[in-house]
């Protein structure tokens, strides 16, 4: 029998990363678009509607560049902790807190004029969504408990609490019954850049983005953080502050959750309402993986799955596809990207003999 | 309090704490064999809509039962075929999978809200039934409720009683050792994960055929995670599992009794409730018992050699 | 020391038919070629020594009758029929059993389970019953062990009976041991060999594999060397002259594996412990100088790890116990400066020590980090032209700074953390079993810098290899069962030669 067996690689495989990740794409949406057949629908047209409804059209591609923003900030927030091999799946529970923080400034002091109230609502944003994921990370340290646990129970918690908001003391008393708080004064408002249809939500991305990079590139913390992914063990070796930088990481990985909470309630909603939360936070968990925790790769990952969102809504519209087929997609994607990942470091070869 | 009401809310946690007692010692026998599966969520979810679709087309809830069960396991054995084959990481391969389970329970599932599936119903065990409070509490449930009640008793014995649950634990222990015995370490946690898998998938398919009769999407709500959390809690110990899922059964019941008799508390708040509680829980124990107990190759993949 | 045990006069055996047979077996690893056709022939009731340095391929050799590793090239043959093992279930179920050097054990289970674990075919298992076979087996090779007892509670001489009952239990022809003395007391190694000659008496075929020359003349009835992968001689011990001809053979040249010492100034004391008690350990007391070494023996698991960590910083002592260049350790770990400081040189290399998946700069910065800050800024282009600088002074094959940790050869590795912990100037090293697993010339280059390095700093060498305690050492401190039972200069002979009684806790003659 001509066997295969595994052997390791002497070397990782160069541009192996990116044939991964195409071939996790590639072999996701064949499986998903052939699971519509399923649901009675036709697959052939299933893969018109879905390329019309993103790459085919421009307008949809604008559309997905603005849901990429909240997606592109929880993801860096993610990856940051899970390079410290720190589990932060809290991102969802982070955005809402951010949400939450900016949605207090926006309402507490909505005379203030435009150049300084969002500046408060951007430090609301940061600091609630920080503090939360500070909980975790004092937990992890102080009891050690399981932060995988926690940040997510901390998601059930924080949407919760948005919900508590939006039905109770911050309802809208004109909103005929309906979850959501008073619109926003214009002063709160992150406006469209120029006449696009684009906000300025990116250039908070870029500035996040450049200014993540750079820290790991350049700065003796940034290297501590890599140095401090290999473990609590190697850390005390190396007289690294393990503890203050796992409360590092979460703080950061929290803002800018809370960040990307902030950003699209102001730009996007124009208040604070339960629809915020569409599961940003998980798809950033998708992202960061598939992009190996770097910042230029999670932009462009960000992108595509966020032309995979306003594919499949288009696809809900037109083909009453339901909503949920994004998170099969994500769902298969992440499988088949971890499964790929193994010929990364290993490869197939010929049992000899 | 009267004692009625009292024995009414006992037993209603421990029909609330049965759905998650079958995913903890699922996720428990997964752990043991050294796989850490973090996709109890959705591996729920999917098996209470496997469940109830079949009871619904089939007529026989006891069908729906088992391919809750074969539902969970299917899930657990790609990840098992993720994380003991390929070696993904098996945290993110767990997100993975519960992101992919909900997915797939709200697309199929969708079109079937609101509709009803035989289930299984409440009944009192003659003889049994009639003891003093505890007969109120524990034996006038339905028939999954009793088959939850030897299922502890039967985990331990595998585990500890069998030659199979000897290699089930000393795979999560320590793998090379397995392997050096002659067994196949691979095969033996992919058997974990995958027999884990079909616990949980009982547990699911409790929350469609006994909890609810009625389908809709999103029955698991937090299930899953809280199972995740109990396995820590009970050290992995299936004794500790039980009062574990017992106490969230009790709290989870508590706080649907106080939004029924209408209190002044929002819902919201009180829905926070068992999330708040594992957290707690699991501060509290980490703090007495510092944790220990874990197998000590949990969440550890194995490489190939040569 | 103590002379190792006479052997026993033997049985005359016939020329019995091989058990094993090994032809032309050959086997790679990427690019390094472990095993080159070796042939060698096992023989019931003998013991047949495997003699080579590390790296020779000993392990990969064995790896494959054990069924761990599959040959590229070669066959093997059981009882003259060709067989090819894809597991160790085949390798067990045709006889051939292996205790490893590093045991596999499971630490939470008794005794009996790990005896008893995959043996036979059945469903059920009653622990009583299981504890009642293994009490037998025990009893019948007069073993001493509770069948009872974790595994995790064991000392590492009863860790290793209970690998050897589980080849027993499993009626194994060929016993395999890899490097079974390295965790032994030389009172358990007699003991060892004592049940190694009981078993080839009843007909079982035993393969000894070591470096040791002494065992490997003491025990074996056929020797093999070893060298590069290949088969270098097969010998009879009456063949050879000396412990030098055989270490020749074992080499490919001429080594006495001694060092130069010349006595180095002695300066001011670097590390103190007092009344160290906790973390496992008792009563310890230690000093140390700049300039000299001083060694900790003993064998593995008799404290020397709790004391190497709590020095180094990895678990904390109490308070008032160990002193490091002359400040409190909780005043010392507050900000420990990264020059002129501890340098702690791990037995651990990859995990520890350096991180697997990065390269050789950030394995540099890893503990010199603070020397290449600039406010909040590194400087890599500085960090990249010191290691390019290292790598070339230390020869660290194969000679680039991009190369990631684990690609480096164990030797390599270790002159990479050697260079990095010495670019520190410490004043206080700490070096832990420094040359374990390393081949000749490394270990005499690790040795000679470590003696250089006395003009520096005092040394802390932390060795289960008592050649090299007494080559490289001022001073000796044996460990047993956390405390140190004695401390002496190298220089008191009569101290010297009872080393191996104090390992076993012997300190009342």
């Amino acid at each position: 029998m001509p066997a295969l067996r595994v052997i390791k690689r002497d070397e990782p495989w160069r541009g192996g990363a990116l044939a991964i990740v195409l071939g996790a794409l590639a072999f996701s949406l064949g499986a998903g678009i052939l699971m519509l057949a399923a649901q009675g629908k036709s697959p052939v047209q299933g893969a018109v509607v879905l390329w019309q409804g993103t790459f085919g059209n421009v307008f949809a591609l604008e559309d997905a560049l603005r849901k990429s923003v909240p997606i592109f900030l929880c993801s860096l927030g993610v990856a940051v902790a899970f390079r410290m091999q720190v589990w932060n799946i809290g991102a969802e529970g982070q955005f809402a807190l951010g949400a939450i923080g900016a949605t207090w400034a926006a309402l507490t002091f909505p005379g203030l004029p435009k150049i300084v109230l969002l500046p408060v609502m951007f430090l609301a944003a940061l600091l609630a969504g920080g503090l939360w994921a500070l909980i975790p990370a004092w937990l992890k340290l102080k009891l050690k408990v399981s932060e995988i646990i926690t940040t997510l129970m901390l998601n059930y918690i924080a949407i919760l609490l948005l919900d508590y908001l939006v039905f109770g003391v911050w309802k809208d008393p004109t909103s005929f019954g309906f979850p959501m708080t008073p619109e926003f004064s214009p002063a709160a408002i992150l406006g469209p850049i120029g006449g696009t249809r684009l906000h300025w939500g990116f250039a908070v991305c870029l500035v996040a983005g450049v200014g993540l990079w750079a820290f790991f590139r350049f700065t003796l913390l940034g290297y501590e953080l890599k140095a401090g992914g290999e473990g609590a063990r190697v850390a005390r070796y190396a007289g690294l502050p393990y503890g203050f930088l796992v409360g590092f990481v979460m703080t950061v990985s929290g803002a800018l959750a809370g960040l990307a909470g902030c950003v699209e309630t102001s730009a996007v909603l124009g208040r604070l309402q339960p629809s915020l939360m569409a599961g940003y936070g998980y798809t950033a968990i998708v992202v960061a993986w598939l992009a190996r925790l770097e910042p230029l790769p999670i932009a462009l990952a960000s992108f595509l799955l966020a032309v995979l969102r306003v594919g499949v809504e288009n696809l809900q519209l037109e083909m009453q596809i339901p909503a949920a087929y994004g998170m099969i997609m994500e769902g298969l994607i992440l499988l088949s990207v971890l499964a790929g990942q193994f010929f990364q470091t290993f490869r197939l070869g010929r049992r000899e003999g | 309090m009267d004692w009625g009401i009292l024995v009414a809310l006992l037993a209603a946690a421990v029909q609330s704490g049965t759905p998650v007692l079958f995913a903890t010692l699922g996720e428990m026998l997964s752990e043991k064999g050294g796989v850490l599966n973090l996709g109890v969520e959705g591996m729920m979810s999917v098996a209470a809509l496997a469940a109830f679709l079949t009871a619904y087309f089939t007529g026989s809830p006891w069908l729906g039962f088992l391919a809750g069960g074969l539902a969970g396991a299917c899930l657990a054995s790609l990840h098992g075929v993720i994380c003991v084959g390929f070696l993904g990481n098996q945290v993110v391969s767990g997100l993975a999978l519960t992101i992919l389970g909900l997915g797939l329970t709200h697309f199929f599932g969708t079109p079937y809200i609101g509709l009803a599936a035989p289930g299984f119903s409440k009944f009192a065990v003659p003889g049994l039934a009639d003891l003093p409070v505890l007969g109120g509490i524990l034996f006038r449930q339905d028939a999954l409720v009793y088959v939850s009640y030897v299922l502890p008793v039967a985990f331990w014995f595998f585990l500890q009683r069998t030659r199979p649950g000897l290699a089930v634990r000393a795979v999560g222990e320590m793998p090379a050792a397995v392997a050096a015995a002659g067994l196949h370490p691979l095969r033996l946690r992919l058997f974990a994960a995958v027999a884990g898998g079909f616990l949980v998938g009982l547990g699911g398919a409790y929350l469609s055929l006994a909890y609810t009769h009625l389908w809709t999407n999103g029955l698991s709500a937090g299930r899953g995670w809280i199972a995740v959390a109990l396995v820590i809690f009970a050290f992995w110990r299936p004794g500790r599992a039980v009062a574990g899922a017992y106490l969230f059964g009790g709290v989870m019941a508590f706080q649907l009794r106080l939004q029924a008799t209408g209190t002044n508390l929002p819902s919201s708040l009180l829905l926070m409730l068992p999330y708040a509680l594992t957290v707690l829980v699991l501060a509290l124990s980490a703090w007495r018992g510092r944790g220990a107990d874990a197998p000590a190759a949990l969440g550890v993949n194995i490489e190939p050699e040569g | 020391m103590d002379q190792l045990p006479a052997r026993p006069p033997r049985l005359a055996l016939p020329d019995a038919e091989p058990v094993v047979a090994l032809r032309g077996l050959t086997k790679r690893f990427g690019k390094v070629l472990a095993n080159d056709q070796i042939t060698l022939e096992i023989r019931p009731g003998r013991i047949k020594a495997l003699l080579g340095e590390n790296g020779a391929g000993k392990s990969t050799l064995m790896g494959m009758l054990a069924g761990r590793l599959v040959p590229d090239a070669g066959r093997m043959e059981v009882h003259g029929r060709e067989v090819r093992f894809a597991s160790a279930r085949e390798a067990i179920a045709a006889g051939i059993g292996m205790v490893y050097q590093h045991f596999m054990l499971v630490e939470a289970m008794t005794v009996a389970e790990n005896v008893l674990l995959g043996q036979e075919p059945g469903f059920f298992l009653s622990p009583r019953d299981m504890e009642r076979r293994v009490a037998e087996l025990a009893a019948q090779y007069r073993l001493d062990i509770d069948p009872r007892a974790r595994v995790g509670d064991l000392s590492m001489g009863e860790k290793q009976l209970v690998e050897i009952l589980k080849l027993l239990a499993r009626d194994s022809r060929v016993l395999i041991f890899d490097e079974p003395t390295a965790v032994l007391t030389p009172a358990e190694t007699f003991r060892l060999f004592e049940a190694l000659w009981s078993m080839t008496a009843q007909g079982k075929a035993v393969v000894f594999i070591s470096h040791k020359l002494e065992e490997v003349l003491a025990i074996a009835d056929e020797i093999a060397v070893l060298r590069s992968g290949k088969v270098e001689a097969e010998l009879r011990p009456e063949e050879i002259g000396s412990k030098a001809d055989l270490a020749r053979i074992m080499i490919g040249k001429d080594v006495l594996l001694e060092v130069d010492r010349t006595a180095a100034e002695v300066r001011e004391q670097v590390l103190d412990i007092r009344n160290l008690n906790g973390l496992g350990l008792t009563d310890i007391n230690l000093d140390l100088q700049r300039g000299e070494v001083l060694a900790v023996v003993g064998v593995a698991g008799n404290g020397q790890k709790a004391l190497v960590e709590a020095v180094c910083g990895l678990t904390q002592p109490p308070k008032d116990t160990i002193f490091i260049l002359g400040k409190p350790w909780r005043e010392y770990y507050a900000d420990p400066d990264w020059k002129h400081t501890l340098s702690y040189i791990p037995e651990d290399r990859l995990g520890l020590a350096t991180m697997r998946n990065k390269n050789l700069v950030d394995n540099m910065l890893l503990t010199t980090r603070k020397g290449f800050r600039s406010g909040p800024l590194l400087q890599k282009a500085r960090a990249v032209a010191d290691t390019r600088e290292l790598v070339r002074k230390y020869d660290i094959k194969p000679g680039r700074v991009r190369v990631l940790a684990w690609q480096l050869s164990g030797g390599n590795l270790q002159k990479a953390v050697l260079a990095r912990e010495l670019y520190r100037e410490p004043r206080l090293i700490v070096a832990e079993q420094p040359t374990q697993g390393l081949d000749v010339a490394a270990t005499e280059e690790v040795w000679r810098r470590l003696l250089d390095a006395r003009d520096m700093a005092g040394i802390l060498l932390v060795t289960g290899d008592l050649n090299e305690a007494l080559q490289l050492a001022d001073r000796v401190a044996v460990m047993y069962r956390g405390r140190v039972v004695a401390q002496f200069p190298v220089t008191d002979r009569d101290q010297v030669d009872k080393i191996g009684l104090y390992m076993a806790g012997v300190t009342d003659f």
